[in-house]
């Protein structure tokens, strides 16, 4: 019927997972609604990935290679994918909704003037008139079910559908656009390091938005991570609100951490948030709001005041430590 | 130089999420309501602008009457004027159409520097500033956690995953979206709460901006059919009893596990 264009993203050398992701999420639509899967490729030097990529899933590829698109640059992205978009006639552009992704899609879903979903995690159907797709709202704490008329552009929440492994017919085509660019790539600046490596950490104490001011940390969350004998880490509105510094982030854009042990504490789980932390083994969530995300990723968890538990736990472990 | 912030007014982060009669969206009356908190970081970081030198801060909003007391704030902080788009027809646009607005207010003001916040905390959807720059035909950075101003343009530090930090030069006009701890936001002093209510906050509708053909909820390309509180999975095992009692099964479990 139509045709679905999937946007590859490149990292240190390889496509992305999160590219196959949304290869999987096009096939799966592609086979219910017999629409044709494409690729987009942009980057420098980057002919062998792409036809990777269209052996991988993603069918015929279009490649934006030129040295001027070795960064991600928000105007050539958004050139390149508006061109991908024309010449194949796509009812449905995917990208991940990485900062890269969303930082160019919204421009691409105005630019042709056509409907946007932002970072949803399914996308239940696809017709020739749009389709149906459902996203979290309100810091996760609830979906919403959004349908889109016409041609649209949707990002896809990374880790949300697992990459495809499958095979596919189709040889890659330059794409000529006009690569001029306002915004300018400077560098890229690593993360510092701080002597705070949660990474290696087996337990961690975690404190949320919840624990309500930084004098609490060392009060409250510092003893109980103690007495485990743990590190203390936290989620970003604690980090944002200065009450503790960068490298105890948890989450996306914090530390991603996988210790035999992680306690939430009055944190509400916000999908950036889980991201950093659902891989851990065994995760005690306490938070007062039953509704709270954080409880679906838990093993065990405890609907109370952070205030009650948390120092008598410490108390007790440390009695029952002797 | 004119600096214009795009502010949102949101449910407050602890009101109760109640969804609403036809099941669209949450009910909305009788909750707080408060700014957008990713726009918090926005006004801040075009107030240091104005703090710096000669630049007017505009804000703008779109939204029922209750709006007011989002741009009274953003007025008590420091900002010069305020557009207040009030129009029952820009009640449930989609982000295109919302864009649309926020990009005619822009060109009426002639806006140098366009400041929003990365995402709105209500509907996460992070998509509104990329299409308002896509509209004006000018450059855009999201996600932005400094800004460092030139003549002609601005440098700024976008976050990418894992603490990691791209650095992009934006030519002026330009539109940055920032992130949440970008800086320290200031409250609105009493003398500025005072000062607030002298300021003039245009009201305006879509026939105003040139856009009641284009934009607003009759124009929709998205649409939400239904909000719903998510199906749990497998959720965890909730432990009951006094405080002593979950004390005791949770050292208990952390002993299950080894750990001590």
């Amino acid at each position: 019927m139509g045709t679905i264009l999937v946007v590859a993203e490149i990292q240190k050398g390889a496509i992305r997972e999160s590219s196959y992701e949304l290869v999987a999420v096009a096939r799966e639509l592609a086979e219910s609604g017999g629409h044709d899967v494409n690729g987009l490729v942009i980057g420098s030097g980057v002919g062998d990935l792409a036809t990777d990529f269209a052996s991988k899933g993603a069918g015929k590829t279009l490649v934006v290679d030129d040295v001027s698109a070795a960064n991600y640059n928000v105007d050539i992205w958004s050139k390149a994918i508006k061109a991908a978009a024309e010449s194949t006639g796509a009812d449905l552009i995917l990208i991940a909704n990485t900062p890269s992704g969303w930082d160019v899609a919204p421009r691409i879903a105005a630019g042709l003037d056509c409907a946007f979903v932002s970072d949803c995690f399914k996308i239940a159907s696809l017709d020739g008139n749009g389709g149906n797709f459902v996203r979290r709202v309100f810091n996760g704490k609830l979906d919403a079910e959004v349908s889109t008329s016409g041609k649209t552009v949707a990002t896809v929440q990374p880790g949300a559908t697992a990459a495809f492994e499958g095979s596919s017919d189709g040889g890659t085509e330059a794409l000529s656009t006009d690569l001029s660019a306002r915004a300018s790539f400077v560098e890229i600046k690593l993360a510092e390091s701080t002597g705070v490596d949660l990474t290696k950490a087996d337990i961690i104490v975690s404190g949320g938005r919840g624990v309500g001011s930084a004098e609490k940390f060392p009060e409250v969350i510092q003893p109980l991570a103690d007495a485990l004998g743990g590190a203390m880490g936290a989620s970003r509105p604690v980090v944002d609100a200065g009450w503790l510094d960068h490298p105890y982030q948890v989450g996306s854009s914090g530390q991603i951490v996988t210790p035999k042990l992680y306690l939430a504490i009055g944190i509400s789980g916000a999908i950036q948030h889980l991201v950093g932390m659902k891989a851990s083994n065994f995760i005690v969530a306490i938070n007062k709001d039953a509704d709270a995300p954080i409880f679906e990723v838990a093993n065990v968890g405890v609907v109370a005041d952070l205030f009650d538990i948390v120092p008598a736990l410490t108390n007790a472990l440390k009695a029952a430590k002797g | 130089m004119k600096v214009m912030v795009c502010l949102k007014q949101v449910p407050h982060q602890d009101a109760r999420l109640d969804v609403n009669s036809d099941g669209t969206w949450i009910q909305e009356d009788n909750i707080k309501f408060e700014i957008n908190s990713y726009d918090t970081y926005a006004i801040e970081e075009a107030l240091r602008l104005k703090d710096a030198g000669d630049a007017e801060v505009v804000v703008v909003s779109i939204g029922p009457d209750r709006v007011t007391q989002a741009l009274r704030t953003a007025l008590g902080m420091g900002a010069d004027r305020a557009v207040h788009v009030n129009d029952a027809a820009a009640q449930g646009a989609d982000a295109l159409g919302t864009a649309k607005i926020l990009a005619a207010v822009a060109k009426e003001e002639g806006a140098d520097v366009i400041f929003t916040g990365l995402m709105a905390d209500d509907d996460n959807a992070s998509a509104i500033p990329p299409m308002v720059a896509e509209l004006l035909d000018m450059p855009s950075a999201t996600g932005v956690t400094a800004t460092e101003i030139s003549e002609a343009s601005i440098k700024v530090e976008r976050e990418l995953e894992g603490g990691a930090l791209e650095v992009v030069e934006l030519p002026k006009p330009c539109l940055i979206a920032i992130q949440t701890g970008a800086n320290q936001v200031r409250y609105a002093s009493l003398k500025g709460i005072m000062q607030a209510k002298k300021k003039p906050v245009d009201v305006k509708t879509l026939a105003d901006l040139g856009v009641a053909d284009s934009a607003g909820h009759a124009h929709n390309k998205a649409t939400i059919n239904k909000i719903s509180v998510p199906a749990k999975g497998d959720t965890a095992e909730i432990l009951e009893g006094s405080t002593d009692e979950i004390v005791t099964q949770l050292v208990g479990k952390i002993k299950e596990l080894g750990l001590l």
